[in-house]
């Protein structure tokens, strides 16, 4: 070993072990994670802490089932996940195939589909505004994000969660966030 | 060397083994005495004592010792041990066990016996090797935890809680040495498939050779053009079959490896053979204790299934077939008097139907004794009256058949431990009696992975695999024969008229498939209701698969039974063969099960046409079909009712006044409401090139009037239409 790399390893070392007396790197409070995406035709906005994954054209085992929100199946690390189409649960029409699916975080397994990703966005929480005199939310949507391209309405996860849950026919316990 | 570490580590798995062989040795003799048994048992006996030995486990080895003892005088004599005797063998070949058992505890052993205390080679770290290689430790033992809140029945009752104790120890999930000669087996052909890709690898460098020289010989100029024209042709002919051969050869490997996948899953599975020896002890203690004659049979040892299940069902059945000998078996002078043997027998079988796993325990004693039962439930102010409802009140009230609360039996306790059971499994109980004869205890539940054998079937465009337990035959279809079925909606097979259906329709998710030929072949199913035939694309082959439930938030259709993963890791569905048959059988009359089955109605198709003929000729055809259908008379029309209302589909001609069956497809197809209704296009017009102008526009088929086959056109509607 020569002395030149005794003395990078040495750094490194130090800098590894330094970082164990730095506090956590922890994200601004004050801002918001965002996945931007397209569905049915719309743009739409969604946190990404509500979410466990994303995956482009994972393929979907077609399934016969009389909820048309339901796609099929597709396999994730050898567990079966449902796949919904994230336009039909916003009351889009179905049209394209989507590429993309996300993982809802929480239980059952459950992923959303959607036709495009158009970026990862972090905002200032204060471009996240809640949707006005929102006594009673409206479907999957709560509030809307400021962002360059223009406002994007923001789906809320466990609503759509939720949603699949009664389409289903299966008990839905809050909180399973 | 890490054998020294732990000495006992290969005893522990030979010790294991042979206490189950000595286990089902002593039942067997008991059942059936002779010299032949008690030579097997000797053997056994004899080989424990020399391996406990050598690995200085005198308490064991002094066990077997006396074990053997006991069984020498009777090496020649027919007649069997005596009672005392066989008690003796049971108490003994329980000591054993206990012993053997005791090794694989982890620390701290409470009583290590004088073995320990020994001044010996084994190491005082012995005890710090619990895992017992990888035999012991894979799949997530059964224990008692299910019934850690059952009812408070089981705090209560000692001898609940000890049989409870006595049966979750008893499942050892491990991988039988057949299996994993099976799977080697398998890994062995895949490595053989790999044969043919090196081969073409080989080919494959000889062709680039082979291309390079021909390279060079143009640069050259020195061959003549029609020579080395015929060297390339010759070239592109070779490239042509080696990339033939390749696509086969790794089709063969990736079907292997499903193979081998599919296997090791199956590892994960145990027989339900290894929770016969535990019953049949039970029966067999029960009887001692009572003064009975039993015969315990046992069947279905071969299904497998997994651990957590086998355990609970374990425990639960062994006071159901406890209850059977002490309430269910009349003393034998009862028995003679009405006719019966003198031996009682108790049968136990596990069998699987479609995606449930089914035990049951019969016995051929006196039966529930309904009359007493109700008369017990009145007493107690329940109103139950039909032989059900009091049935019902002996797996959920409470209910005992027995007068007396015995040692071995207590009152109701097995029915509520097999109640508890199902609930916990998701399972149900079922019981059919008839008095004087015998009863019957059954308990379904429903099987999260299940091994079996799979024929994997292709329909527009989906692969989908049928277990191949209840596949009858395959038959091959021609066209024409394909085009009678579906019409007719028969095949004649075997001189009978199996009710035919195309599997793309019962598989039909309401999204466009990709164009097939139609049925190339049928798969003759066997169901409850009689043989089914199955239409299918094309047959792919069997393999071998480990299915598992649809995902919670997946409520599919009957025909779909259950999902298992492929070798890219991408879920296939299993076809239930019985839910197939019921989805193809389904008449209106039929209300349909709680599963949401029912397809929902298509939308009314919109016909566009000029021709008064055909608009009414089409209109009949869908109308007689059971379709809604509206008439436009143009292009312009058809665009303008399009968006009057909700269609399912587009039939067009293409030659119309106006703007043409093309235009109007392309301007449905820009108009994102029109855009997801699909559109087929009927035309006289028969080239390829319209065709394909057809298919840019974006018709998602083409039918040509000249060949018009009423047939072709519904089925083309079937598989598009849009439902509600």
């Amino acid at each position: 070993m020569t002395d030149r790399i005794r003395s990078r390893v040495e750094r490194l070392r130090a800098d590894f072990d330094h970082s164990f007396s730095v506090p956590l790197r922890t994200l601004d409070d004050d801002s918001v994670e965002l996945l931007a995406v397209g569905a049915g035709g719309r743009p739409y906005a969604m946190r990404l802490s509500q979410t466990s994954g994303l995956y482009p054209d994972r393929p979907v085992t077609p399934l016969p089932t009389s909820v048309p929100a339901l796609r099929g199946l597709a396999g994730f690390a050898n567990v079966v996940v449902p796949v919904y189409d994230l336009a039909a649960l916003l009351g889009h029409p179905i049209a394209d195939e989507p590429r993309w699916l996300v993982l809802a975080a929480g239980t059952p397994p459950l992923a959303l589909a959607f036709h495009q990703l158009d970026n990862h966005v972090r905002v200032p929480a204060a471009d996240v505004v809640a949707g006005s005199g929102a006594a009673e939310p409206r479907g999957c949507l709560r509030g809307m994000v400021r962002l360059p391209g223009g406002d994007r309405p923001l789906v809320d996860v466990p609503a759509t969660r939720a949603l699949a849950h009664r389409m289903a026919g299966h008990d839905h316990t809050e909180g399973t966030t | 060397m890490p054998e020294n570490r732990d000495p006992l580590r290969y005893f522990r798995i030979e010790a294991r083994e042979l206490v189950e062989q000595i286990s089902s040795g002593v039942l067997d003799l008991d059942q059936r005495p002779g010299p032949e048994p008690v030579a097997k048992l000797l053997r056994i006996a004899h080989t424990l004592k020399g391996a406990a030995r050598v690995v200085r486990q005198k308490e064991i080895a002094d066990r077997a010792h006396e074990f053997e003892e006991i069984l020498v005088p009777h090496r020649d004599d027919p007649a069997g041990l005596a009672a005392d005797e066989m008690r003796e063998l049971l108490r003994l070949n329980d000591a054993i066990s206990e012993r053997v058992a005791a090794l694989s505890q982890p620390p701290p052993s409470p009583d290590l016996g004088p073995a320990a205390a020994t001044p010996t080679a084994v190491s005082p770290a012995v005890p710090a090797f619990p895992a017992t290689a990888a035999v012991a430790t894979p799949v997530p033992v059964a224990t008692a935890s299910p019934f850690a809140t059952a009812s408070p029945v089981d705090a209560a009752s000692p001898v609940a809680a000890s049989l409870v104790e006595e049966a979750s120890e008893r499942i050892a999930p491990r991988a039988a040495t057949e299996d994993l000669d099976d799977l080697l087996d398998s890994i062995g052909e895949a490595n053989a498939r790999m044969a043919p890709l090196r081969a073409g690898c080989h080919t494959l460098e000889q062709l680039h050779r082979t291309a390079e020289t021909l390279a060079e010989q143009m640069r050259g100029g020195r061959t003549s053009a029609g020579l080395t024209r015929a060297a390339a042709q010759r070239l592109a002919g070779e490239l042509g079959t080696a990339g033939r051969r390749l696509i086969d050869a790794v089709d063969r490997v990736e079907r292997e490896l499903d193979d081998v996948r599919a296997k090791a899953e199956g590892l994960r599975l145990v027989p339900a053979g290894t929770i016969f020896t535990a019953l049949r002890r039970a029966v067999r203690d029960a009887a001692d204790s009572e003064g009975k004659r039993v015969r315990f049979n046992a069947s279905g040892a071969d299904v497998k299934m997994g651990a957590h299940l086998l355990g609970p069902v374990s425990s639960a059945f062994l006071h159901v077939v406890r209850n059977a000998v002490v309430h269910g078996l009349e003393p034998e002078p009862e028995r003679l008097a009405a006719g019966k043997p003198a031996e009682g027998t108790i049968s136990f079988g596990v069998e699987r139907r479609g995606r449930f796993a089914a035990f049951h325990c019969t016995d051929d004693g006196r039966g529930f004794d309904v009359a007493a039962l109700r008369a017990k439930a009145q007493a107690r102010g329940l109103t139950a009256t039909a032989e059900a409802d009091v049935l019902d009140l002996v797996m959920h009230g409470g209910l005992s058949t027995s007068a007396t609360v015995t040692e071995v039996s207590g009152r109701a306790i097995g029915m509520d431990v097999l109640r508890d059971t199902a609930a916990q499994l998701h399972g149900e109980v079922t019981i059919r009696s008839t008095p004087g004869a015998g009863a019957t205890v059954e308990l379904t539940v429903p099987l999260a992975l299940l091994s079996m054998t799979g024929l994997l079937v292709e329909a527009g465009g989906t692969i989908a695999s049928l277990p191949l337990d209840s596949v009858r035959a395959c038959v091959r279809l021609s066209t024409h024969e394909a085009a009678t079925a579906a019409a007719t909606g028969k095949l004649v097979y075997q001189e009978t008229a199996a009710p035919f259906r195309p599997l793309v329709e019962t598989l039909f998710t309401g999204r466009v498939a990709p164009d097939s030929a139609g049925p190339g072949a049928a798969v003759m199913l066997q169901a409850a209701g009689g043989t089914v035939a199955v239409g299918v694309d094309r047959l792919l082959g069997t393999h071998a698969l480990v299915s598992r439930l649809l995902p919670e938030l997946a409520p599919s259709t009957r025909a779909v039974g259950s999902v298992s993963v492929d070798a890219d890791g991408n879920p296939r569905l299993v076809l239930d063969p019985e839910g197939l048959a019921a989805e193809m059988l389904r008449t209106e009359a039929d209300g349909g099960r709680t599963v949401p089955a029912t397809v929902a109605p298509p939308l009314p198709i919109l016909v566009v046409d000029d021709s008064l003929t055909t608009r009414m000729l089409e209109r009949s055809i869908l109308e007689s079909a059971g379709y809604e259908v509206d008439l436009a008379a143009s292009g312009e029309e058809g665009l303008e009712r399009a968006r009057s209302r909700g269609y399912g589909l587009f039939l067009t001609d293409i030659d119309m006044p106006g703007i043409d069956g093309f235009t109007f497809v392309e301007r449905t197809r820009a108009d994102p409401e029109l855009a997801v209704v699909p559109a087929i296009l009927v035309s006289s017009r028969a080239s390829a090139e319209d065709r394909e102008r057809g298919m840019r526009a974006g018709a998602s088929a083409y039918v040509v009037k000249g060949e018009f086959d009423q047939e072709e056109l519904l089925a083309h509607i079937r598989r598009l239409v849009v439902r509600a």
